[in-house]
């Protein structure tokens, strides 16, 4: 038999099903970045407690009622963006020198002795409620506690200076809206505590470092370093983000 | 009078393709690359609200490691008043009426939970932290935004994200 030659592929109409799954892909998936505030929702109490008094010092009360209308600590706010700016001024009122004459969160200035006693002091409890067979809960929560004084020790060693300035552990900024305040409202307020939480992190960031806290935290996510985890850290004990949603009422 | 004279009419000669496939095949790659795909079309429309200094949810490997819920209005105007205050909830493309209405209890609770068991085994986080996102309306009540939060709430998921769309400032 003679010798057949074998004769080439056709590969013209391989650019249309390159086509097809081009289109293909184009409808199937989106450009746009899913971007959110991403909250924690607090654990179910399942044993009635009464409320913690807060002093009103220590609150900052953001509210939007069923007509979208604000009001932060009383006052009728028109324009929303004006809310980061007061939410720095909670912050930064008392920072340096504690006035009790006004209405802001007071600071503690912890120094390192004082750490140092209180992570001892904590070792001990531990150590002894663990000696006494004490519920399990019980010592976690002590070794929670032992960890966030290290966190702080490690945060003034970064800090430098004498003590470290912390606002008052009940400090913090409340959402209160109602049933049919809208969705955009309630984004908008919590813009406004982020773009003031931001500020603050980054003009420390910048003051200590020379270095944006965006940059930082874009840092961590790609490299998970531990120098970065530790400024973020001290970033966090500095200015923490303590959030309450307010259920509306029925 | 020119010196060059067009002898008779010339055949363009014709445009070589035989690139094309490789362009195109580029094309794709970039477009597969660049993409995330879409979860799935919700049955209610949204119209997200916008925010700034939000948290990227992409890098959570292609959204399967978030949960997303969607709260609108649904398309089909004629349900709209089936629903609690004209919103509807829709978990995977099932349309629920919204988390106390007439039809379910616990819908986003029990959603929640069935996700969580279905999850592969190569995801580990634990319940409280897996994400949940809720997409809602810019129009929608917070209301009831506050329900779903007291239904995850009731299953243990705590971690919640508000969808809003940035715009960069």
């Amino acid at each position: 038999m003679a010798k057949r030659e074998l004769q080439e592929i056709n590969a013209g109409s391989m650019a249309d099903i390159a086509f097809l799954l081009l289109i293909f892909f184009l409808v199937t998936t989106t450009m746009d970045k899913d971007t959110a505030f991403v909250r924690s929702i607090p654990k179910k109490v399942e044993v009635k407690q009464d409320p913690v008094e807060v002093e009103e010092r220590n609150i900052l009360a953001i509210k939007a009622n069923n007509q979208n209308q604000l009001m932060v600590r009383g006052e009728i706010f028109s324009d929303p963006s004006q809310i980061s700016e007061f939410i720095l001024k909670f912050y930064k009122t008392n920072e340096i020198n504690n006035d009790v004459a006004n209405n802001f969160p007071l600071y503690s200035h912890t120094s390192m002795k004082q750490i140092d006693d209180n992570i001892r002091l904590v070792e001990s409890e531990a150590e002894d409620l663990e000696n006494k067979g004490a519920v399990k809960s019980m010592i976690e929560f002590k070794y929670t506690q032992l960890e966030e004084w290290i966190k702080k020790k490690r945060a003034l060693e970064l800090l430098g200076g004498k003590d470290l300035p912390e606002i008052h552990f009940q400090a913090n900024i409340r959402i209160e809206v109602q049933q049919a305040t809208s969705y955009e409202i309630f984004a908008q307020i919590q813009t406004e505590i982020q773009e003031a939480i931001y500020k603050l992190r980054d003009d420390k960031a910048q003051e200590l470092w020379g270095e944006s806290y965006g940059m930082l935290k874009r840092k961590f996510d790609a490299e998970n370093g531990a120098q970065e985890k530790a400024k973020l850290d001290l970033l966090d004990i500095l200015y923490p983000a303590r959030i309450i949603e307010v259920t509306p009422k029925k | 009078m020119s010196k060059f004279k067009k002898d008779g009419k010339r055949a363009m000669p014709g445009v070589n393709t035989s690139s094309l496939p490789d362009i195109v095949f580029m094309l794709l790659f970039f477009f597969m690359v660049a993409t995330t795909s879409k979860e799935n079309d919700p049955t209610v429309s949204v119209t997200p609200a916008v925010g700034s200094r939000t948290t990227d949810l992409t890098p959570y490997k292609q959204r399967s490691e978030v949960d997303f819920l969607y709260l609108g209005e649904p398309r089909n105007k004629n349900r709209a008043k089936d629903f609690k205050m004209g919103y509807a909830l829709s978990l995977d493309n099932v349309v629920q009426a919204t988390p106390d209405g007439l039809y379910t209890t616990n819908a986003v609770g029990q959603w929640k939970k069935d996700k969580f068991d279905q999850k592969p085994a190569r995801m580990t986080s634990p319940i409280e932290a897996v994400i949940t996102c809720v997409k809602a309306d810019k129009t929608a009540p917070t209301g009831l935004i506050f329900d779903i939060r007291k239904e995850l709430q009731e299953v243990n998921a705590l971690t919640i994200a508000y969808a809003v769309r940035d715009n960069g400032i």
